[in-house]
């Protein structure tokens, strides 16, 4: 029973799903197919989510307490849920946003030296 | 849990929202609709999964586990139907036998009185004793009490809310409905005081309860029934307020006690009426006591305490009343007695169990039968521990694939646990069952309803508490077997095991199997030692020398103190008995007794010699109480007991003759060591004579007390019916009471039994209104006697057999195992020239080996289980070398059945076949 590598993969890929759901809300509630193409249309379509892990993730947040959820309509008239970042998620997103540009600026230094190493 | 469904609830519809919208969208983009709904879920991907962890998010995982490994649990044992039901069958077995054993431990040693509050109760007495005491001193302390000695404490005790006195004995009652055309039936009743109900805080069933305005001199005569009698006589709503002759006494009902209440002591027989104490004056029969007679104790007290109270300031309150009310009585006392005021003292115990004599008499039998259980629960979970491992063994390959595929060990041994505790909460289900079974059965045969009366307030149905002890059982035993199995499960190799194909030769799961042979082994030579002992012992009592005979005896118990007559008729109406039963065809003798032997009641007096000092205060103890009896003439032969010197009891000794007696071997030795007693004299310090009675017979010794079986009979004398012995203070017969013949024995010609109906019939025509309250052959009186000692050797024998039976399946599997593990060997031993002979020995000698080290374990444990079992042996040793030897055999015997089937297999094994297998 691999459950443990498997977890790790999800973690990984979930904390970044996570960070781009707290930021897409940051601009205000919305729902799921929402915040899904949001994610999409900003990322310039570079980053394809499948649209169904989108789900689990929200419920996590909102288990977390990070972001809520409310009764909504939406663009046409369509009964909707909405989610909402809370302030707990607002701070959390600070947090996680740092960590990544911490974590993008690592990788970026670890990266660029690679050329002028090479045989000159 | 409420947010998680809420949460949930609408996660299909916001998926088929999400997938609609994006279908739009893609519609929007030129997609035909069906393209468009494809590609929307290929984006959306795998509905199930996302679902599926959605609600994982709010699942607790440990949970969720659990049920998992209770779901496969149920699968694989669902899988195996023999072993399960084996497995939750010896479980029931055991847990139903120990679950039992505790009903009754529980409801005779721990349970309280069903009143209000029983932990604010609070009684007098460190022992319960019974039923009477005379004189102003009682031994060690006081624990029976006058009435006038209550009214002493009641006044003047501070810390008591309230305090209430009832009857110590337990007497019949002869009962009427006023206008009934019934005869008269006994129930058994006590004499309470008019609080008693108020101090226990219980309620009436219907109707009202006694006052203390109905327990005044002069106040009109009421009685409260049980709620047992009442439902038993069909729920009448007219009986309260109708009147119940009651001793000749007419007395109104006024209510109905409680269904649970059944008064102050857990007995077999609870009152079935509740009379006033005052009441006591109408009916002077009854067995009570004297309620005008400040040195009669006959009561004994249980009071609740003011809340806050101190019950040791309120013992030394009533110590220091005690002496009071003593030296208030100054004039009267004894000069004995005034010796003994010193010492006179008293305790408080608490009493929310009420009058515990029950418990006190069952509490070391109820001990031993826990502890025997728990051994045959221990046992039972060897057994099952054992096919545990077995079914380990099988199951190697399964788990070992599953630990080659990263099962983590700690979940395997919870899937074990979780198999061994579904098992055994089946187990002990089904052991609920047995359970009440068994404590109605025990109940049955410990305390049959004697007298028509209500019997044990015993119920075998399950309690709270015995729910509790039945679940917390399981799960111990579940752990107890469980533990070792799902431990061995861990230790697979998953490469030895695979490479092994299931006949793998690593001694792994032998070591275990073995060690627990041994222990049951252990454990089965001390139940067979222990249930040895106690059969051993019943033997003994059961064929002791009783003195009398039992044979053609029957006994017919009346109480001619409940209709009326007065002293100077009882020798008419005990001749006019004896001639109209001796007229009965068949009956050959007939003769009349205060007590029969083993009845369970006689009198005792100190006794005087003449021409000796006095009986001093010292002199006035247990040990020197000396037992008697009142018989009509013809007594000694009808009941089977031989005059040795002198002569018996004949027509001759009237009322004017001079008093006589007969004395037994015993007393002949304690009082006349060498000296022929014929024609001495002796008498009794409370009559202040000692030439009251002339000896003119020694008689041998019978058993008559039903106590004390493990020491030798003690002195007992016989004085004629017809004497009666006077008060030198009053001038009046100073015990009518011992002219009230309980027993009349009628002795059958050989052959012939007289029935009931035939002995009514005789009775009737003497007196119609002399209720008969028993019927029995001497020989069921005696055996009666022994019942507790029978139940309690019959149990452990059966849990020792039961015990027996288990060991030796368990050795059985081992062995055969055993033989089938080394199968190998024993064909290259006989490919080598071992005969069958010696294979089948070689699997002997280890079956023989295992038991050895049982008994060598079990033996000291043997020792001390008949150490334990102590008094209940009636002085048979408890280390008695027969009964271990013989359990030893038996244990050897067993060994050798079990090992017998595995050893011919042996014997059989073909070298070249066994080889050949490998």
């Amino acid at each position: 029973m691999s459950t443990k590598e498997q977890k790790e993969r999800i973690e990984l890929l979930q904390g970044t799903l996570d960070l781009l759901i707290l930021r897409t809300l940051l601009l205000g509630p919305t729902h799921g197919h929402a915040i899904a193409k949001a994610i999409e249309f900003r990322s310039d379509e570079v980053l394809q989510v499948e649209q169904g892990s989108l789900y689990p993730a929200l419920h996590r947040l909102i288990k977390r307490g990070w972001i809520s959820v409310e009764a909504g309509t939406s663009e046409n008239n369509r009964r909707a849920k909405f989610y909402k970042l809370s302030a707990k998620g607002r701070r959390q997103l600070d947090v996680e946003t740092s960590k990544w540009n911490k974590l993008a600026g690592a990788i970026a230094r670890i990266l660029r030296p690679a050329e002028p190493e090479g045989e000159s | 849990m409420r947010r998680r469904k809420r949460m949930l609830e609408d996660l299909d519809q916001d998926i088929r929202d999400h997938i609609e919208r994006e279908t739009e969208d893609n519609i929007g983009r030129g997609m035909s609709a069906e393209e468009a709904r494809r590609q929307a879920f290929l984006k959306f991907g795998n509905v199930r999964r996302v679902t599926e962890e959605t609600r994982a998010v709010w699942t607790r995982i440990w949970l969720e586990q659990i049920l998992q490994d209770i779901r496969f649990a149920l699968r694989l044992l669902r899988k195996s139907p023999a072993f399960t039901i084996t497995v939750v069958l010896t479980l029931a077995l055991g847990i139903g036998a120990t679950t039992s054993i505790f009903t009754l431990f529980y409801d005779v040693l721990l349970r309280s009185l069903a009143v209000a509050n029983p932990a604010e109760l609070y009684r007098l007495g460190k022992e319960a004793r019974c039923c009477y005491w005379g004189g102003y001193s009682q031994d060690s302390e006081f624990s029976l009490v006058s009435y006038d000695l209550y009214k002493h404490f009641r006044d003047h005790t501070q810390g008591f809310a309230e305090l209430a006195a009832f009857q110590a004995s337990d007497p019949l009652l002869s009962v009427q409905r006023s206008g009934s055309v019934e005869a008269a039936q006994t129930y058994p009743g006590e004499f309470v005081s008019g609080n008693y109900f108020t101090m226990f805080g219980v309620r009436p069933y219907a109707g009202r309860l006694l006052t203390s305005t109905d327990d005044r001199p002069g106040a009109p005569a009421v009685a409260v029934m049980s709620y047992r009698l009442w439902r038993q006589n069909g729920s009448d709503p007219s009986v309260i307020g109708a009147v119940f002759v009651i001793d000749n006494t007419p007395f109104t009902i006024v209510g109905i006690t409680p269904p649970n209440f059944f008064g102050d002591t857990l007995r077999s027989d609870p009152p079935d009426f509740f009379l006033p104490l005052n009441s006591e004056t109408l009916v002077p029969e009854a067995d009570a006591g004297d309620i005008n007679q400040a040195d009669q104790y006959w009561l004994d007290l249980i009071g609740r305490i003011q809340p806050g109270a101190k019950p040791a300031s309120i013992e030394t309150d009533m110590r220091v009343e005690l002496k009071q009310w003593l030296r208030s009585h100054w004039s009267e006392i004894s000069a004995n007695d005034r010796a003994k005021f010193p010492e006179q003292t008293l305790f408080l115990r608490p009493g929310g169990s009420g009058i515990t004599s029950m418990r006190e008499e069952y509490e070391h039998w109820l001990q031993i039968l826990m502890m025997v259980s728990a051994f045959v629960l221990l046992i039972v979970c060897a057994n099952v521990a054992n096919l545990m491992l077995v079914r380990g063994m099988q199951r190697r390959r399964e788990i070992s694939v599953s630990v080659a595929l990263g099962a983590h060990a700690w979940r395997l041994v919870r899937q074990a646990l979780t198999e061994s505790i579904l098992l055994s909460l089946a187990g002990g289900m089904a052991g609920l069952v047995v359970a009440f079974a068994g404590t109605q059965l025990i109940l049955y045969f410990a305390f049959p309803s004697a007298r028509g009366s209500a019997g044990i307030p015993i119920n075998a149905s399950p309690s709270m508490p015995v729910l509790l002890f039945a679940f917390s059982a399981s799960l111990i035993a579940a752990v107890v077997f469980g533990i070792a199995p799902a431990w061995m499960t861990t230790r697979v190799d998953p490469i030895e095991a695979l490479r092994g194909a299931g006949r793998s030769t690593t001694r792994t799961g032998s070591l275990p199997r073995k060690t627990l042979v041994v222990f049951q082994a252990a454990l089965s030579l001390v139940l067979l030692a222990a249930s040895g002992l106690l059969t051993a012992a019943l033997h003994r009592l059961e064929n002791q020398r009783f003195g009398f005979l039992q044979e053609q005896r029957t006994i017919v118990t009346i109480n001619p103190g409940l209709v009326g007559y007065q002293p100077n008729q009882f020798t008419t109406l005990y001749d006019r008995i004896r001639d109209s039963l001796s007229s009965v065809p068949g009956v050959s003798a007939v003769a009349i007794c205060q007590y029969s032997p083993l009845s369970g009641n006689n009198w005792a007096t100190i006794v005087w010699v003449n021409g000796r000092p006095a009986p001093g205060p010292n002199d006035e103890n247990v040990e020197n109480m000396v037992y008697w009896d009142r018989v009509t003439p013809g007594y000694f032969d009808a009941i089977g007991t031989q005059i040795i010197k002198g002569r018996s009891i004949s027509k001759e000794d009237t009322a004017t003759s001079q008093h006589v007696a007969v004395v037994n071997e015993a007393f002949e030795h304690k009082y006349f060591n060498n000296e022929n007693p014929i024609g001495k004299y002796f008498g009794r310090p409370d009559l202040g004579s000692p030439r009251l009675y002339e000896i003119v017979g020694v008689s041998q010794d019978a058993r008559y007390l039903d106590f004390d079986f493990d020491k030798p009979i003690g002195p007992f004398f016989y004085l004629p019916e017809a004497q009666h012995d006077v008060d030198p203070k009053t001038g009046q017969d100073s015990g009518p009471g011992a002219h009230h013949l309980h027993d009349i024995i009628l002795v059958t010609r050989p052959g012939i039994t007289v029935s009931s109906a035939q002995i009514r019939q005789a009775m009737v025509s003497v007196d119609p209104r002399l209720p008969i309250t028993s019927i029995r052959t001497l020989g069921e009186q005696v055996s009666d006697q022994f019942r507790q000692q029978r139940l309690i050797a019959q149990l452990s024998s059966f849990f020792g057999m039961l015990s027996l039976v288990l060991a030796s399946i368990g050795l059985y599997g081992v062995t055969g195992y055993n033989v089938g593990r080394r199968t190998k060997e024993i064909g290259v031993r006989m490919a080598l020239g071992a005969t069958p002979a010696q294979a089948a020995a070689l699997t002997i000698r280890g079956a023989f080996a295992l038991v050895a080290i049982g008994l060598g374990a079990g033996f000291p444990l043997a020792l001390a289980a008949g150490r334990f079992l102590g008094s209940q042996l009636y002085g048979l040793n408890p280390y008695d070398p027969a009964v271990v030897l013989l359990a030893i055999l038996t244990l050897s015997f067993s060994t050798l059945v079990a090992a017998l089937v595995p050893a011919l297999h042996a014997s059989r094994i073909s070298p070249s076949e066994a080889l050949r297998a490998e």
